[in-house]
Formats: structure tokens, sequence, C-alpha cells
């Protein structure tokens, strides 16, 4: 018995070394990008151009950050980011909770038909054109609910809201169910707490993508006072990475700097990766059983 | 357990009568209601644009409108499956997917097993925050940080190579190299952030089956096999059967910055070939048709996928 | 359950205060998006003093793309509005995108008044709805206007369609192609600027071979190029060999460039500097970015392409190394004996009028009113160099830009609705202090002596219009491939032969059938 235990203890530890160290690796591996940008940004644009792949600058500067918090652009964008991802974040949840969990009930007559179909607009699209002229006609052009109404409900996001749900015991619903509680009550009252890993899961995905939201700005919004910071990012990394670039219509306007580039990619993309750790603790291991429990 | 109700559910449907189902209809009522303003969405953002798939059996003008336009008929899809370039784009394009299937899907899964299996919960967020990063940033970046890396001039990785005594190796205008780097970009940028969901379903296992595994011998990666990974079966299957769907969706943006004239060959895909062909000369109606085309292929393999999954007693998505 | 209550309250109180802001945002703005009325509040107020002291500023809106980082304040566009009596709103959009949003909105029906088309290539692609008459003609309207009736007629004559006008055109310099090279590395080496294609590569060579640098390392190399076969160094060097600007003539039929022997040999210079070294291995694959870091950081010493890029180039390259010097340079004979260079159509861009946003003819000539005023000297150097005094100030009738990072925020961006040129508007040209600049310019001038122009500007095939970019691409890549070695002359040929089947006869015939 005793032996036993101590093999698996050993077995236990080499793979922990194991395990540990892959993860350091891949850690790694995705991180030194990262600190490219990052150590990019705070370089002179002399030294960015003088190295090849600079991750720790010899001269520290804020010169590329100060060049983009001169103006308030950015600050404008990130605040209608910020906006858009909030807002968005909140309505698509409502929304997208509701109907997955009322699609998640198995005596819902009429379930996989509905179930199919909002699968079906994963596939098919009816293209730009007619989903703008759907935007104008309902009277959302130059809004920022344009950014967010025709992004509703994610059919992915509600798919896997939904199966989440149906793995819940039916008996924890069932007994509300005697207690006289309707549908509502037993979604907000015992389904919601229990879901909230899920949840967090769901509205990390769609924070991020209103987050990332940027050709629906450019093509819905004509006021660039509007514009979320994607546009502004995309604009920035597109000309100072001289990709599509066309010689003819305008030659002498020399790309924004490098450093530039990679400052606005800190500051476009700080907020949002801050969203991940505060969210964290509701992956905590057994944490749904907990909350059944209390 | 979810399986068996379904099954019980199918076959007393099928036993009722139909004022049972109104019955029930009313019953749930307030159900109906929930899902009321989600389909309403859907109906209105989703299905009305559809009417636009249409031009793609038309020569569409913008100016003359869906009602002007001329009738083509098949014309378009003809088009498209006559090319001589479509046999390549396909096999191109079902290359780049079975890549995505059978190496990228297994890494977050694998990665979520192993952050799960990590005890000191600091560690633990630590790597989970840092892995989720780089899908932040966008593929123009990704790809001239690689090109940086791999290029003979100067490239640090070349250089690496030459100061070893090794030759220099063509990465970047050598069609060998373009699948490799194409997954391996894809595993870099999202296979940390597709733990996240994993993640999230692996907080549903109850600890005391740990604890019950542990006292019956059972080392780390049995209690991996027999308890981690059937909770997160159901999760699995149904992102497997959602990335089926997206068959032909191999990410446009990256592939396009990768294409070159000496990997054409093997990168060009779908939506890089319409972009070419259609987009850039304003050619509605024949990017359309390939959407369309897409569009199917994906509705076959999902509804085969989901029928696979139902035999298996599987959830399936629909 | 408290913590879910909390959680639901705070939820729809964030609602609240979204729909709140949002709804305020929307009926503000209401009916607006398609085109004029959506100002913000600060700019209404501005409106309404105007309109005070001079009664009814005329209000349109203007589509034009955004080729800088930032969307600029209105500091400049207000000058531009009071000095033209307009109230114009413009609506931006990014470069990268512009032909999405620009077909969205002829799709439906949504264009302003007066829309830039982007490019050429972007104008061709309305070619039909031109014909279709859903633009403004503007022949019988331009005499009108004393300023508008100063644009040059052959580059008007290059926008025609089936020979009438119905754009107005921002004009470009025809060449500004040349090479910009290390001006030191070439003393020290004792080398001139290279006048024949021999002595390119020899420089190049040297360059690579020679520790140009004198620093002991193999770490140089000659040209510097990056994935374009148009504004990278190819088609200069093609001129120089002699070839056709894209189409040329030969046995008096019109053909494309690659057809001709100079092309070829085009080719294998390239080939030759790309087996050697003399250029960098990666260019196929290789940015503009890139490309140009080669060159400020003392990789590479020969960059040929635009020779006003010498400054942006200069002002970075100073900065690692304070020694650098640089030269630009434009004629190199080819091995016929003669210097020749390619040249753009005259125009950057072109501004239209659609039908469904510009009602009438009077609103028509109220917009044209307004771009010929752009086109008066006060107004044109407002738009291309900003506000005197603050923005650029006069020295010898040329106008120096006083802070260019300040200038690029606030002014550039307004270039994108010139009208003309300085030789048009009588619009300051620009004064450099830095003698390789202020050179370059001369050189686009004595450019101008050389051209090589497009034969097929003028001419119309539907078929490159539908299916050219697709083709070129085959071509494209074969020029690549050839020259790094991944395809011979056989293939190359029978790159040609599949241009040709998939479409390029029929481009060739159409061509040669509307001359």
């Amino acid at each position: 018995m005793a032996k036993k235990r101590k093999r698996i203890s050993t077995g236990s530890a080499v793979f922990d070394v194991v395990n540990y160290s892959l993860l350091l690796l891949f850690a790694l591996i995705t991180f030194i990008p990262f600190v490219h940008v990052v150590g990019s940004s705070f370089a002179t644009s002399a030294e960015v151009a003088n190295t090849k792949f600079l991750l720790f600058p010899t001269e520290f500067t804020l010169t590329a950050y100060k060049y983009i918090f001169s103006t308030d652009t950015i600050f404008r964008a990130l605040f209608v980011s910020v906006l858009v991802t909030v807002g968005g974040t909140l309505w698509s949840m409502l929304f997208s909770t509701l109907t997955a969990y009322g699609l998640s009930r198995r005596d819902l007559v009429g379930r996989r038909v509905i179930n199919f179909l909002i699968v079906f607009t994963l596939l098919f699209n009816g293209g730009m054109i007619p989903t703008f002229l759907v935007v104008q006609q309902t009277g959302l052009l130059n809004s920022l609910w344009a950014l967010i109404i025709p992004v509703t409900i994610n059919a992915f996001n509600m798919i896997i809201l939904r199966s989440f749900f149906m793995n819940i015991p039916t008996s924890l619903e069932e007994s509300a169910k005697i207690d006289g509680a309707n549908d509502f009550s037993i979604l907000f009252r015992i389904v919601l707490p229990i879901s909230l890993p899920a949840l967090a899961t769901i509205s990390l995905f769609y924070a991020v993508t209103y987050w990332n939201t940027y050709m629906h700005a450019i093509l819905y919004l004509a006021d660039a006072d509007k514009w979320p910071v994607q546009v502004l990012l995309r604009q920035i990394v597109i000309l100072a990475s001289g990709v599509n670039y066309d010689g003819a219509a305008f030659d002498d306007v020399p790309p924004p700097e490098v450093t530039v580039k990679m400052a606005t990619i800190v500051v476009a993309t700080l907020p949002i990766l801050l969203v991940y750790p505060f969210l964290q603790k509701y992956f905590a291991k057994g944490a749904l059983l907990g909350s059944v429990k209390g | 357990m979810g399986t068996s109700t379904v099954i019980q559910d199918k076959n007393t449907l099928k036993k009722k009568r139909k004022s049972e189902t109104w019955k029930k209809l009313r019953k749930n009522k307030y159900l109906y209601l929930m899902i009321a303003p989600g389909l309403i969405y859907f109906l209105i953002y989703k299905y009305l644009p559809m009417y636009g798939l249409i031009i793609s059996f038309q020569d569409y003008k913008p100016y003359q409108g869906i009602m002007g336009s001329e009738w083509v008929g098949f014309e378009h899809f003809q088009r498209l499956f006559t090319s001589p370039e479509f046999w390549m784009i396909f096999k191109n394009t079902l290359v780049l997917f079975a890549l995505q299937l059978l190496i990228y899907f297994p890494v977050p899964i694998i990665l979520s097993l192993m952050l799960n299996e990590v005890r000191h919960s600091l560690f633990k967020r630590g790597i989970q925050t840092i892995v989720y990063i780089p899908h932040f940033m966008s593929w123009v970046v990704i790809v001239s940080i690689s090109y940086v890396m791999l290029t003979l001039d100067g490239g640090i990785i070349n250089e690496i190579l030459d100061s070893i005594g090794l030759s220099k190796i063509n990465f970047l205008l050598n069609e060998d190299w373009f699948r490799p780097m194409y997954i391996l970009q894809v595993i870099w940028r999202e296979a940390g952030w597709g733990t996240i969901i994993f993640l999230a379903a692996i907080t549903a296992v109850d600890p005391q089956l740990y604890e019950a595994a542990r006292m019956d011998g059972a080392g780390r990666f049995r209690q991996m096999w027999h308890i981690t990974l059937p909770a997160i079966r159901n999760v699995i299957i149904i992102l497997l059967i959602l990335k089926i769907g997206d068959v032909l969706e191999l990410g446009f943006e990256h592939v396009y910055l990768l294409l070159n004239s000496s990997n054409r060959n093997v990168a060009e895909i779908f939506d890089t070939y319409v972009y070419v062909a259609g987009l850039q000369q304003g050619q509605f109606s024949y990017s359309t048709a390939v959407g369309f085309f897409k569009g199917g292929v994906g509705l076959v393999l999902v509804v085969f996928a989901n029928w696979l999954a139902k035999k298996f007693n599987e959830e399936g998505i629909y | 359950m408290s913590n879910m209550k909390r959680f639901l309250a705070l939820i729809i109180m964030i609602l609240f205060a979204i729909v709140l802001t949002a709804c305020g945002d929307s009926s503000e703005e209401s009916g607006g998006g398609d085109n004029t009325s959506n100002n913000d509040t600060e700019e209404n107020a501005n409106s309404d003093e105007e309109s005070d002291e001079s009664d009814e500023a005329y209000s349109f809106t203007i589509m034009a793309n955004l080729h800088t980082p930032e969307v600029p304040d209105e500091k400049v566009l207000n000058k531009i509005e009071e000095a033209t009596n307009t109230d114009v709103e413009i609506q931006w959009v990014p470069d990268n995108n512009y032909e999405d949003r620009l077909n969205t909105a002829f799709a439906t029906s949504s264009l302003p008044q007066a829309v830039f088309m982007k490019n050429q290539t972007t104008f061709l692609q309305f070619r039909e709805a031109i014909e279709d008459e859903q633009f403004w003609e503007l022949d019988d309207y331009l005499d009108e206007f004393e300023n508008l009736k100063k644009l040059k007629e052959n580059v008007q004559d290059n926008t025609r369609v089936n020979g009438k006008l119905y754009t107005l055109y921002q004009g470009r310099p025809l060449s500004r192609q040349g090479i910009i090279y290390r001006k030191d590395w070439a003393d020290n080496l004792g080398l001139a600027a290279p006048t024949t294609t021999d002595e390119f590569m020899e420089m190049a060579r040297a360059f690579t071979e020679d520790d140009p640098d004198g620093n002991g390392k193999d770490d140089t190399f000659g040209v510097t190029d990056r994935s374009d076969l148009v504004y990278g160094a190819f088609k200069t060097v093609a001129s120089w060999f002699g070839t056709p600007n894209e189409w040329g003539e030969k046995d008096g039929q019109l053909l494309p460039e690659f057809m001709f022997d100079e092309y070829k040999q085009t080719m294998d210079f390239f080939k030759e500097m790309h087996e050697n070294g003399y250029i960098n291995q990666d260019f196929p694959v290789t940015s503009k970015t890139d490309q140009q870091e080669f060159f400020k950081n003392g990789s590479a010493g020969i960059y040929v392409g635009s020779m006003g890029d010498v400054i942006s180039l200069y002002n970075d390259a100073v900065a690692i190394n304070p020694e650098v010097e640089f030269d630009v340079h434009n004629q190199v004979k080819g091995p016929h004996g003669e210097f020749g260079i390619w040249a753009i159509p005259g125009f950057g861009n072109l501004v239209m009028f659609p039908k469904s946003s510009v009602e009438t003819e009077d609103d028509l000539r109220k917009i044209l009113a307004f771009f010929d005023k752009m086109m008066t000297p006060e107004v044109a150097n407002t738009a291309y160099w900003g506000i005197e005094g603050e923005h650029y100030e006069v020295v010898d009738g040329f106008a120096k830009v006083l802070d260019s990072e300040v200038s690029e925020r606030e002014v550039k961006p307004y270039q994108a609705i010139e009208i003309g040129e300085a030789e048009t508007s009588g619009r300051y040209e620009g004064y450099f202090e830095y003698e390789p600049k202020a050179k370059s310019e001369e050189l686009f001038k004595d450019n101008e002596n050389y051209l090589i122009e497009n034969p097929t500007v003028p001419l119309y095939s539907e078929t490159f219009v539908q299916d050219g970019a697709r083709l070129q691409q085959i071509i494209t890549d074969a020029t690549y491939n050839y020259i790094i070695g991944q395809l011979d002359e056989a293939g190359f040929e029978a790159a040609v032969e599949n241009w040709q089947s998939q479409g390029g006869d029929k481009i060739i015939e159409e061509f040669n059938a509307s001359e």
C-alpha cells in the first residue's frame, strides 16, 4: 500500500516537471513577439531600424507614446471602443442567454428546426450590400448601435452557451418548477448563478469581438469621430507595414514610424488584455459545484 | 445522461398527439417569449439580407440593383468549376483544413488539460494570460514578425543556422515551407485563446471525482483520460462540428499575407482567389457565387458531422 | 444570490446609460449617415455663426481616402470653407478599405455629392456605371469656371469615357522614378552616379563586394527592393532597357510589355543581381518598410523608386549614422544607348459627382464652384500647405514646411481633395533645405523629357477591366520566379501563353480594336 502510493507520487512529480517545463516553453514562445512589440514601442526609431529583432531597447524613450497621445484621437477612439465593448457585451449576453436557455430546454417544441436555422446563418450570409441596406433601413447608420445591433447574437457563442446550459442537471430545474417558479425565475435564480464560468467565457468572446470591430465601423459610420480604436490601429499598422501600397496616389507621405505602430498596438490591445485576468476567478476548478452548494 | 433524455424525449414526442403538442406550447410560453427577441434578430439581420445570394445567378450591376440586373443562371458557378485553378484551389483548401483539424484542433485541448494539472494558481494564471496574448495581434503584425525572423536577408533564424555552419533555408520563397509556416502561426496565435472554452468546461468537474480516482490508484494521465476529458467531451464535439462547417474559412487575411509568387500553387485558397479575381474588380456576382459554393460545402459537412454525432448518441448542434 | 442581484442591477443600470447616450447619438444623427446632415454640435455652432455673416454657405459632402494615420482636425478645413463660402463635410475612409465603402455606398445609392475614386483602377471599375450616366458629365460646365478651365487637356483626355469628361483630376508629377544611392559609399570606392545599366550593375557589385562602408565586414549589398514590380525597382530598370510602359507597339500592334525582348533583358538583369547577391534575396516578399530599413541602416546602398523618398529616408538614416550621405540620380541609359522613364497618366486621384446625390444642375454648379475656388492659389495653398505662418512660410516663392510632424497631421490629409497641380492652380511648390530633395524635384521635371507613356490609358478593354488583375498575377508570379531562378525561359514563355489563352488574347484584340 505504502509502496504503491510512493510510486504514484514519483510519477506525479515527473509529470509535474515535464508539464511545467512544456507550458513554460510554450508561454515563452508566445511571449517573445509581444516583448518585441512592447520593446520596440519604447525604442528610438533609429534603434528599431538598426536592430533586426529588438527585444529590449538600449535607449528608452517615450517619443512614440507622446506622439500618439498628442492629439485626442486615440482617447476618443478608446472611449468609443470601451463604450461599444461594455454596452455590446451586456446587450449580446442578455439576448444570447435568453435564446440559449430557451433552446436548451429539451421539451421545447420546434427547437431542432430553430437550431438548424441558426446554424444555417453561420454558413450563408447575404453579403455586404444587402446587410448594409438592412442596417440603413433599420435606422442605425452613423449610430454606435450599428456596431452592436447587427451582431446581437453570434450563433457560435449562442450554441456553446446552449450546450453549457444543457449540461445542467434537469433535476435542479424540475424541483424549482414544483415550487411554482416560472421559466424566467428559473433562468435568473438557478441557472445563471451556477453558469458563471460559461457566462464569463462567452462574455469574454463577445467583448473581444466588439473590441476588434473594424469593418462595420468603416461601412456604417460616416462620422470619423465615432470610429473605434481598431480603425486607427489598422490604419497605422497597414500604412507602417507598407502593404497594398499605391505609389501613384501618395508618394510623398512617409509611412508612420515603426515605433508609433508598435505603441499603437500596445495602447489598443492593453485594455482588452486586462479583461481576462479579472475573469479568471470564474475558471477556478470546482467553481461551479461550489456555487450549486452555496 | 443528457443523451438518454434526448432519446426518451424523441420517443415520447412521437407518441404525443396534436392536442398535447398544443399543451406543451402553452406550458412553455415563457420559453418562447425568451427566444423571441433572438429569433427576430436572426430574421432581420441574418435572413433578410440573404436575398442578396440571388445575385450569384445574375450579372449584378450595382446601379441596376437586384431587380434590374440580368439573370445568367449558373454561369458564375460554371466559371468557377471550369476555371483551370479550381482543383488546385480546392485541394489547397482541403489540405489547410486537414492541417487545422488534425494538427491545430487538438492543441488547445491538450494545453487546457495541461493547465488543469497545474496546482500553483499563480503560475497557472500567469501562463494562461501570456498564451492568450497573441490572439490580439493582427495577422499583419504576425506575418511581418515572421518575415523578420525567417528572411534570408539577415533573419535571425538563418543567421543562427549560418553561424553554426548549416546552410541557410529559404523559408519564404519556397512552397514546401508554406504549410508548416501557416499551421505554426495558427497554433501560435490561437492555441492559447482556444483553451479558454475548455478551461471553462473543466470547471464543471467535481473535484471529488479526482479524489476518488486517486484512492483507486489512478495516475495523472489516467485521471486526465477518464475524468477530465469525458467532462469536456460535449464541448469538444460541438466545437468540432462548428469547425467542420467552417471548412472553407481558413483566414483570408492570414493566407493572403503569406501568399507569394513562389507558393501560390499550395497557398491559393478560395478567399484569396476571389479577392483577386472578383472583389478587386468589383465582380459582386462571382464572389457571391463562390461564397454560396463555400456555404454549400460547409452545410453538407455540418449535416453529416451532426448526423454522425447523433449516431454516437452525442448532443450535436441542432 | 445577493451577488447575482447586484450583478443584474448593474447590468440594467449600464444598459440604461448606454441606451441613453446612444439614443442621444442616433436622434441627433437621424436621417444622417447617408450624406450631409451629420455634423457634430460644435460644427453646427460654427456654421450658424458663418451663416450670420455671409448668408447660405452651400453645404455638401465629399468622400475621400485617408492616407494618414489619423483623421485631421478641422482647422484647415474651416479655413477652406471660409474662403469658399461653403459648409463642407468630408467623409474620410481609410485608404485600405476605400473600395469596400465606395462599392457599398454606390450600390445602395448613398454616395455623397463629390466622390474621389482613389485611383485609376477603381475608376476603371466604374466605367459601366459612367456609361450608364450615373455621374454628371462635365464638358458643358467647365468653361464656366475660370480655374477649372485651366486643367490640362492631355491629362483630362486620359480620364475620358467614350470621349466624354466626367471627372476633375488631382495632378501628379508624371514620373518621380529614379535612384537614391549612398554618395559616401560611392565616393569611398571612387564611383560616380551610374549613367548606364552596366555602371549600375557595377555599382551594385561594388557595394556588395568591395566593402563600401570600410568596416572590414561583408555586411552590405547593392540594391534594396520590395514586392512590387511597379513602384519597386523593376519597372524603372525596365524603362532604362527601353521596355514599353505596360503596353507597346510592335509590328503595328499593341502588345503587353512582357512580350518584348527588353522585358526579358530586364529580368535577366535582375536575375544576375539576385544570383550574385547584389539585391536582397527575399525581395519578392519584402515590404516597403523593410526595404527602406535596409537602406536606412546601411545594409544596402541603392534604392530605386520615387526620388522624393530621399528626405524621409535621410531623416531616419542620419539618426543611425550621422556620416551618411545620399544623392539622387535619374538618367541611366540602357544597352540601346538611350534613357527613358515610365510615366503615370498624370493624375493620382479623380473626383466624380453622382447624379443620385447631386440632383440639379444648380447643385452641380455650386459644387464645381467650390472646386474652382480650390484651384485659386490662396485656397490651393491652404489645402496643400496649410495656414501660412502656422504650417508653412514662404521662402523665395516656395513653401517651406515649419514642422513636418504637425503638417503631416493637420495638413497632409487634405491633400487628398486637391484638384489640379501647382502648375495649374498656382500654389507654391515646396522649398527644401535638404539638397538632394530639392534636386529630386528638378529631376522630376527632367524626367518629363524622356517619358514612356502607357498607350492604353485612353483605350478600353472590357476583358482587361474584368480579368486584368487576375491575369497580371500570372505574369507577376512568372517574373519573380524567373528572377529568383525557379522558372526557366521556357517556363516564362508558358506563363505568357497561359496569360494569352486565359483572356490575354482578348485583351490584345480589344485594345487594338479600340485604338
